[in-house]
């Protein structure tokens, strides 16, 4: 699924401040690939993946998923979309994993052989099964982001919307999540996007990059072309130096 | 259809991830009721009527109106509240549902445990209190479709002042004013027919008492007029229907996810 957004705004009103979290942005996600979205934060990057999954209503321009709009098809796009949110989870606080996992069997109504077969291709990737049994409350962070990230494949989404998936968590299990991320990219075909304040996510997954800031675009092109066009191959300078206001 | 179910059930088993919370809810249920029938046996001494119900009359309407409150009364509007503050209603609206009827489901499947493990035993603890049943026999069906009737209401209400947290962000100070309201006019604590006349005539032109007062005196057999009161209640969840509906398309658009 191919993703186009053209002119996108979103304003937020707080009393008499306006606030331009997004500012007439445009750009296209092709089908397949793994795109990172970096930012200072509040530049903007969680109000538009929050519109390309429709939850915010954007106060201006069009998201086309696939040639689908949330307009007309919402309740298809959702189908087709996974979305795992760092910071907050969506399993079921009180009551065992498995529980949010038969929930989003039926809710997006998974075939019981695909259903046993991702979860099976879970608990190998990323050990799942030790914890599935067991309530998130009692659960470390980085064993519930994989929880997570599992309950958000089960479906075989078309794309996975990924924001700041790996916040708070150890090194060995980064790499565990991202070498899973890499690995449903290339026997799914998945289109990921992903939002994150840990350049060395970006240099493992992504071949694209947009870079926001104060809600504009500074930068949409590939992780290599950003390195030649900066003349060097350090993407933590590259990235402060945006940052700090100079020029790419 | 499945999906929806699968809500309940899931409320169901958070409802029971907490044991001693449920013998706490019981407990309190039960000491309320107990405390209601006291109250109202010292109120009647020395008097056998206050306004047009007697003393008998009346411990029947207070027990059923505790145990209709158990089924009918819902966390949906705390529910929300603490969705929309914390940003967690991003899970709920990112699924291919719809966000109206799961919360719907999720409250059904509150309404289905508490009735067995709180309402059942309230209502042989009724039997006992005031030795007899609380409900009358012969309107029974009419007293039930009632209920249902005020359940719809009931939720649709919290629903349409839960979504307000959509513009407000914080809403218990309103939530504290409505419900010292609510449980004044609806007749939960006081059957409404013992208001003084200005209060009676606001009250019937408001839809608090097509939640407790309509049902609990068709229950209780102490209801005059079946078909308007039923007719009443139709009225009020076509309202709250039409109220809901239009407070979620212009509250959607407002939504801000907080926390980032």
């Amino acid at each position: 699924m191919g993703i186009e957004v053209r002119n996108l705004s979103k304003t937020y009103r707080r009393r008499r401040a306006v606030i331009n979290a997004v500012n007439d942005i445009s750009f296209t996600v092709e089908t397949g690939s793994i795109t990172g979205f970096i930012g200072a934060n509040g530049a903007g990057k969680s109000t538009t993946i929050k519109m390309m999954t429709g939850i915010l209503t954007p106060d201006a321009g069009a998201i086309s998923i696939d040639g689908m709009t949330f307009e007309k098809n919402r309740k298809d796009i959702m189908r087709r979309i996974g979305v795992v949110f760092g910071q907050r989870s969506v399993l079921c606080w009180d009551i065992p994993i498995i529980e949010t996992f038969r929930l989003f069997k039926d809710i997006y109504r998974i075939p019981t052989n695909i259903y046993k077969e991702n979860l099976e291709a879970f608990s190998d990737i990323l050990g799942i099964d030790k914890t599935i049994h067991k309530p998130p409350r009692q659960l470390s962070l980085g064993e519930r982001m994989k929880a997570d990230l599992a309950a958000s494949l089960l479906y075989n989404p078309d794309v996975l919307f990924l924001d700041e998936p790996t916040i708070g968590i150890d090194v060995l299990s980064k790499e565990k999540i991202r070498n899973f991320i890499k690995k449903i990219n290339k026997t799914r075909g998945t289109t990921i996007i992903l939002t994150t304040h840990d350049m060395s996510d970006i240099e493992a997954l992504c071949e694209n990059m947009i870079i926001l800031e104060k809600g504009a675009i500074r930068y949409d092109g590939t992780l290599c072309g950003l390195k030649s066009d900066a003349h060097t191959e350090n993407l933590e300078t590259i990235v402060k130096n945006i940052f700090a206001g100079e020029a790419v | 259809m499945r999906k929806y179910l699968r809500y309940s059930y899931i409320s169901i088993k958070e409802y029971l991830a907490y044991p001693s919370n449920i013998l706490a809810e019981l407990a309190s249920k039960l000491i309320y009721l107990f405390m209601q029938i006291c109250l109202w046996k010292a109120l009647f001494d020395g008097s056998t009527m206050h306004g047009n119900l007697s003393y008998i009359d009346t411990i029947k309407y207070v027990a059923a109106a505790c145990i209709v409150s158990i089924i009918i009364e819902c966390n949906t509007i705390d529910r929300m509240n603490q969705q929309i503050r914390s940003g967690d209603i991003v899970n709920d609206l990112l699924r291919p549902m719809d966000f109206k009827l799961m919360m719907l489901f999720k409250h059904f499947g509150n309404t289905v445990i508490k009735s067995l493990l709180i309402a059942v035993p309230t209502f042989l603890f009724a039997i006992r209190l005031i030795s007899g049943i609380p409900f009358s026999t012969d309107r029974l069906l009419w007293g039930l479709i009632s209920v249902s009737l005020a359940y719809a209401i009931h939720f649709l209400y919290s629903l349409v002042i839960g979504m307000l947290a959509f513009f407000l962000i914080v809403t218990w100070p309103l939530n504290m004013l409505l419900g010292a309201i609510y449980k004044i006019l609806s007749g939960i604590w006081i059957p409404v027919t013992m208001f003084p006349e200005f209060l009676y005539r606001i009250n019937m032109f408001l839809p608090f008492r097509a939640v407790y007062a309509i049902p609990v005196s068709l229950l209780t057999g102490s209801a005059g007029d079946v078909k308007g009161s039923i007719l009443c209640q139709l009225m009020w969840l076509s309202v709250f229907l039409i109220l809901a509906e239009f407070v979620w398309m212009k509250g959607y658009k407002k939504l801000v996810v907080q926390g980032g």
